[in-house]
């Protein structure tokens, strides 16, 4: 779309997108640890199948992102004691540390979570969960390749069939 | 030491100065030095330049640190602007944070507002309704505020003015409540809407559905080309500045074009305090700054004074523009300077869905949606309250998908959103009666970080706004019903007052010097050379935009300037 309307739009410097670096959080939230597992817990979300999980998108790091700079404060504590607790839990469930089990026990154990009736675990879970899949969505791996996001639609027509539309593009993408 | 003040002030001395630099000040700007008057243009803030200084406005979503979302710290050190719908990530830059311009609320009121060359024209909702006579007339025929001192007629001929300037699209639907405009080809309705729109006209004579006129370059004309603006692109985040011009922006339009006749000076970061009043001389002869980088007073002279700060500042300015003559006020001789402010009431929504037409869908974006002129207490009083509402109304389908499950399923459902039904909204645009009891002053002890008192905003909504809302609710209940709508709900969000961003009033125009501050040209009745032609000038508020209005008259009101200059008027 970009090319269609020549160089006006051509991105300028302070335009060059979030990376993994320019999202990293200062200071850190969590340790290193910590952080490797949030990445753990975020691919088990949604993980790698013929396209990227959220970890090699890095929402990991935009999950703690947001909740250093938008979320209420308390958040932060909900995300470690969250982080804290998983381990215990993924011990108790399969016998084993969070990232030590397969997609099926971690699956399993994160459906738990989002039913248990601890609401600390629950708002945990809600909360990474729901970044997860705004990060997801959100990224440009994701906006690009995947659900075609317009950014110059050029046009706003206001009675398209739908099957017609289904045609065109495989999703709208917002 | 006399003759070097004199240079000193032969070199600030203008043909005319105009105060404030958006929707109005740009065409005061525009105009002024049209007609080859050398015009210094005072913008309190920064300067913003035409693409260059719109910095998010080709950010792609992902882009955004936050995606869009405030910061904690942001949010938690603005309460008053984090209430803005258009404040967000990408917009911060252009509004003013709450401790930048500190007000005292004698009542609640959220004060919106944007301090830059080019003000709110950045972040405005384009939205362009003409006023008709049902409009004018309404204080004199149901005998609230004072009689307004011009007509339709009057103004007309400058609403064509502007809207060819500005690039306005519309349809020409020939409804008396909202005369046509000079159109470039209206935006499209979606199939519920034209449903609904059927809908309407089927039962009710005198409700209409209409699409908006909206200040958007549909179909561009030699003379956009000329300001450097193309075609709206349908982006819809025009509120970052549109390097396509596709809006209309003082940034876009009239500042760069009042600077290319070379006869304008725009000088950002300069505060104004007050407009300078010559007792000997009868008349206004300059104006008081206080620069923002140097916090130094300094003093600029003019002819004329066009003051286009924005409806509560312009208030500000006069009330503290005092001296022997005026020692409450500039012009105010009446004592109703700051009285008689207003807003529009837009508190209420109403919501539904709808289950037909779900073999249609829409492409692309729209920066507008259909509208409702008002169409009660029009020919004459039949309501419980007194005038009416308008209604912005639309209709979309949203894709959503089933976000329950985990890991691949999840991944699969995201990936793969299901068409939703049609979802159908509205929000009213409700006229509220100035007051005396609604009211701007100066703070008695509170001063800002310069100095100047801080504007106490006494404003709040009556039991006629309250009645409105109700009717309103009942009466888009009733058409969304008529439309075969279901799960409708009426909102009523109780906002303060101030959240519409369409404060008027407190300079009103009248025929009578005694309950009126400006006369028909917007000239301070008693201080000729010194115009007013923002929100401040409005004697009632109707129902529609008012920006538009104020571009008119402000057209207006500098033509007559320069023709009386001429004639040795001034």
């Amino acid at each position: 779309m970009a090319g269609a309307v020549g160089g006006l739009i051509s991105l300028p410097a302070w335009a060059n997108g979030w990376t993994a670096d320019t999202v990293r959080s200062t200071p850190q939230l969590l340790s290193r640890s910590q952080d490797g597992l949030l990445a753990e817990l975020v691919e088990t979300i949604i993980p790698a199948t013929d396209t990227p999980g959220a970890k090699g998108l890095n929402v990991h790091q935009f999950v703690q992102k947001m909740i250093t700079d938008c979320y209420p404060v308390t958040a932060q504590n909900t995300l470690r004691n969250g982080l804290d607790s998983l381990d215990g839990l993924a011990k108790t469930a399969y016998g084993n540390s969070f990232a030590g089990g397969d997609a099926a026990q971690r699956t399993a154990l994160l459906t738990q979570l989002s039913q248990s009736t601890d609401a600390g675990q629950k708002e945990f879970y809600s909360l990474v969960k729901g970044l997860t899949v705004r990060g997801y969505m959100s990224s440009e791996y994701v906006m690009t390749n995947l659900t075609h996001y317009q950014f110059i639609p050029g046009h706003y027509y206001g009675c398209v069939p739908v099957a017609q539309k289904n045609q065109k593009t495989t999703s709208q993408g917002k | 030491m006399s003759y070097i003040n004199i240079d000193a002030q032969a070199q600030n001395t203008y043909d005319a100065i105009v105060i404030g630099s958006g929707i109005s000040g740009g065409w005061a700007a525009k105009e002024l030095t049209g007609k080859g008057l050398r015009t210094l243009v005072l913008e309190r803030g920064r300067d913003v330049r035409h693409v260059t200084d719109y910095p998010s406005t080709n950010m792609q979503p992902w882009e955004f640190e936050h995606r869009n979302q405030l910061k904690r710290e942001v949010r938690e050190a603005n309460p008053i602007i984090s209430k803005c719908y258009a404040f967000y990530e990408g917009t911060e830059q252009f509004f003013v944070k709450d401790a930048e311009h500190p007000y005292v609320q004698d009542k609640p009121f959220d004060w919106i507002r944007g301090y830059q060359v080019g003000g709110k024209s950045l972040m405005w909702a384009r939205q362009t309704q003409r006023w008709s006579d049902f409009d004018f007339d309404g204080p004199a025929r149901d005998g609230f505020a004072v009689d307004w001192p011009i007509r339709y007629a009057d103004i007309a001929p400058w609403y064509s003015y502007v809207e060819k300037f500005a690039g306005i699209s519309g349809n020409k639907d020939g409804i008396a409540t909202l005369p046509d405009g000079e159109f470039l080809p209206p935006h499209e309705w979606n199939c519920v809407e034209k449903h609904f729109q059927k809908k309407v006209a089927g039962k009710y004579n005198d409700r209409h559905v209409i699409m908006g006129r909206a200040a958007h370059i549909t179909k561009p004309q030699p003379i956009h080309f000329q300001q450097g603006r193309a075609q709206c692109q349908h982006r819809t985040i025009c509120e970052r500045g549109c390097p396509f011009g596709g809006y209309f922006s003082s940034n876009s339009s009239t500042i760069p074009w009042a600077a290319k006749t070379g006869k304008m000076t725009l000088r950002p970061n300069s505060v104004v305090h007050s407009i300078i009043y010559d007792e000997k001389k009868g008349k206004a002869t300059g104006v008081r700054i206080i620069d923002a980088d140097t916090k130094q007073m300094q003093e600029f002279y003019a002819r004329i004074i066009f003051l286009n700060a924005a409806a509560l500042n312009s208030n500000l300015v006069l009330l503290n523009s005092t001296s022997n003559r005026f020692q409450n006020g500039l012009g105010n001789d009446s004592g109703v300077l700051g009285k008689y402010a207003a807003f529009h009431n837009y508190r209420a929504g109403v919501s539904g869905e709808y289950d037909g037409d779900l073999d249609s869908t829409t492409d692309g974006r729209r920066p507008n949606s259909p509208y409702i002129p008002r169409f009660r207490n029009v020919h004459k009083q039949e309501m419980g309250f007194l005038r009416g509402y308008a209604a912005g109304f639309s209709a979309g389908r949203i894709s959503r998908s089933d976000q329950s499950g985990v890991g691949a399923d999840l991944k699969e459902s995201l990936l793969n959103p299901k068409l939703g039904g049609w979802h159908v909204g509205s929000h009213m645009m409700g006229e509220t009666i100035p007051k005396e009891t609604n009211y701007l002053a100066l703070d008695p002890n509170l001063k800002d970080p310069f100095g100047i008192p801080q504007l106490k905003i006494s404003i709040a909504y009556d039991d006629n706004d309250d009645k409105m809302v109700k009717d309103y609710q009942e009466q888009l209940t009733e058409m969304f019903t008529e439309a075969g709508f279901t799960n409708i709900r009426v909102r009523d969000s109780h906002a303060s007052p101030g959240l519409d961003i369409h404060e008027m009033g407190g300079v009103r125009m009248g025929k009578d010097p005694k309950t009126s501050m400006l006369n028909k040209w917007n000239q301070l009745h008693a201080v000729k050379n010194v115009f007013v032609t923002d929100g401040a000038c409005m004697t009632s508020t109707s129902t529609q935009n008012p920006s538009l209005t104020y571009m008119a008259l402000t057209a207006r009101a500098a033509d007559y300037a320069v023709k009386e200059m001429k004639k040795g008027n001034m």
